[in-house]
């Protein structure tokens, strides 16, 4: 029973936070600098790491498609099927668990030292909103570098399956890029431009939860670090499957 | 004149059932009563785990009490909303146990102190550095120390620091939660002739938490002697030391050690067995299973705090159960 009150009592505080969080976005004081500095390290600091892992992740891709289509004879459609999984599925998806690792692991992990270090009952103490003070300005910054890696890790993609199509498989890179502008329609382009905003706000949300309600010491951190990390990549899939059924439907694709 | 007054003071928490056991409650503080005073200091002694640094943080309202209140110049801070929580987090303020882990790592001395009087709009952004300059000035620190981070600094600096960012905002009340167990004694001296030059020229109420006693007996106006979540005894400081009316005060007292050969010589009694558990607290007297002194009533009845020869104790011995 006891469990129970607490796993509803979580819950409970998990949506107060995240609501606050998004509605300290709008509310006075803003603090600008905290948001700044978790946007230096939330998107400047996993550029480089975005960019790694997305361009494995495009030529990856590539290769498997161009041994699969190469046997049916349609090894010219390489391009239109990277660039639509790329840019509806996996550039979203791949960039969201790269930020999951690096950066809600990070945001977990420092907000767990702050608690247990009692600074954020300091916070308190001086009259500030710990919400507003810590993790606005982690959605915040979230809700803008997610996107925006996730531009990059899509191009960098693109860039990488390119490689693959013309230099392994021997494919016109005219055609590969015309069949990429071809899909790059409105529909394409919107079914994987909301993901990133979902994620990013998922994200930020669990791991400042999950940080936050840090108890017990060094093992407390530990556990608050993993189930922050396991807990955004566990929602970043299923909402990812939502998320599709639902722009699919509203997007007019048929399925 | 009062500041500050805890009222029947409870804070207890529900433990997770395990296999086969029962519905439990830890009672980390079961009615505690105190008062603070302008220009004085109440401390609060205890072995660890006892629930003082749980009625610090009922008595800054970083926690909710299960029941009682804390009134802080006759209003329950518990109630308080808007404007007049903002006036009482700029009242009452706190010097945490440890240092290193207080502050933060990526903000400088600067931005640390200054950071309480941004957020109360107390100075003027052109006389900032000038109002900081001046606050660590009190706690001994230079201006050449603004633009250091934390782990610049030793950890006597680090809780100057920590001083200095609880001065900022002029507050009445200061709850210093262990302020010099994370210290080396030589610093210890340091930081308590800080707090007392600080205490005579501010006027500042201290709730002064402590497990150290030589400290305590130096520092504070008034002791409240904690165990297992209640105050066992409650007395003027001078008066405890002199005579200890509770047997819990009497072994707290007899184990600090001495050095100096002309005090007095008080036998050494060294308390058996562990702290009972907050959850499975001893029917009666929830000392008596420890108690040098129990007799009959201590293990069935449980003392009240009431007055005895002018101070609070609870013990048979001293308020005989009629």
């Amino acid at each position: 029973m006891i469990k129970i009150k607490e796993t509803l009592r979580d819950l409970q505080d998990f949506y107060s936070l995240s609501f606050s969080g998004l509605l300290g976005i709008g509310r006075r004081p803003f603090y600008l600098k905290d948001a700044l500095l978790q946007m230096d390290y939330a998107g400047a600091g996993s550029l480089l790491i975005v960019f790694i892992v997305d361009l494995f992740v495009g030529m990856a891709l590539s290769l498997q498609l161009s041994a699969e289509l190469s046997r049916l004879g349609l090894k010219m459609y390489i391009g239109m099927i990277v660039g639509i999984s790329v840019v509806r599925e996996l550039g979203p998806v791949v960039t969201a668990l790269v930020f999951t690792g690096r950066v809600g692991a990070g945001m977990a992990s420092e907000l767990g030292s702050m608690a247990l270090g009692n600074q954020v009952d300091m916070i308190r103490v001086f009259g500030f909103d710990p919400i507003k003070k810590l993790v606005t300005p982690r959605i915040v910054s979230s809700l803008i570098m997610l996107p925006a890696l996730t531009i990059i890790g899509v191009a960098v993609s693109l860039l990488g399956g390119y490689y693959i199509a013309v230099f392994v498989s021997h494919q016109s890179g005219t055609f590969y890029w015309s069949s990429i502008r071809n899909i790059l329609t409105i529909e394409n382009v919107l079914a994987g431009a909301i993901k990133p905003f979902v994620f990013g706000y998922l994200i930020a949300c669990i791991c400042c939860y999950s940080g936050l309600s840090t108890k017990g010491g060094a093992i407390g951190l530990r556990h608050s670090t993993t189930k922050a990390v396991v807990m955004s990549i566990v929602m970043i899939i299923i909402s990812d499957f939502l998320l599709t059924r639902l722009l699919l439907y509203v997007l007019g694709f048929s399925v | 004149m009062e500041l500050l007054r805890a009222d029947s003071l409870k804070k207890h928490f529900e433990v997770r059932r395990t296999f086969a056991s029962d519905h439990r409650v830890l009672k980390a503080v079961d009615g505690v009563n105190f008062s603070i005073y302008q220009d004085r200091t109440f401390a609060m002694v205890g072995e660890s785990g006892c629930g003082k640094s749980t009625v610090a943080r009922l008595v800054l309202r970083l926690l909710e009490p299960t029941s009682g209140s804390v009134l802080f110049k006759g209003e329950d801070i518990f109630v308080l909303k808007g404007k007049d929580i903002k006036n009482f987090r700029k009242s009452v303020q706190i010097i945490f146990q440890d240092p290193f882990a207080s502050l933060n790592p990526r903000r400088t001395v600067y931005d640390t102190v200054s950071e309480p009087l941004v957020i109360h709009g107390l100075t003027p952004r052109q006389k900032m550095k000038d109002a900081v300059v001046e606050i660590i000035r009190q706690v001994g620190l230079g201006p050449e120390t603004l633009d250091r981070y934390p782990h610049e600094f030793s950890g006597g600096q680090r809780q100057r620091i920590c001083i200095a960012r609880a001065l900022a905002v002029s507050p009445e009340v200061i709850v210093a939660d262990e302020p010099l167990s994370a210290l080396d004694v030589s610093i210890q001296a340091q930081i308590i002739n800080l707090l007392i030059e600080l205490k005579k020229k501010t006027k500042i109420s201290f709730l002064f938490i402590s497990h150290d006693l030589r400290v305590v007996q130096y520092f504070s106006d008034e002791v409240g002697v904690m165990y297992l979540g209640k105050i066992v005894e409650q007395a003027k400081t001078e008066e405890l030391f002199e005579k200890p009316f509770h047997p819990y005060s009497e072994v707290l007292l007899a184990s600090a050690p001495k050095i100096a050969k002309e005090e007095k010589k008080i036998e050494r009694v060294v308390l058996k067995g562990e702290v009972p558990s907050p959850i499975h607290i001893p029917p009666g007297c929830p000392f008596h299973p420890r108690c040098p002194k129990r007799f009959a009533p201590c293990d069935k009845i449980v003392p009240e705090l009431k007055i005895s020869q002018g101070r609070l104790v609870s013990c048979h011995l001293w308020n005989p159960y009629e």
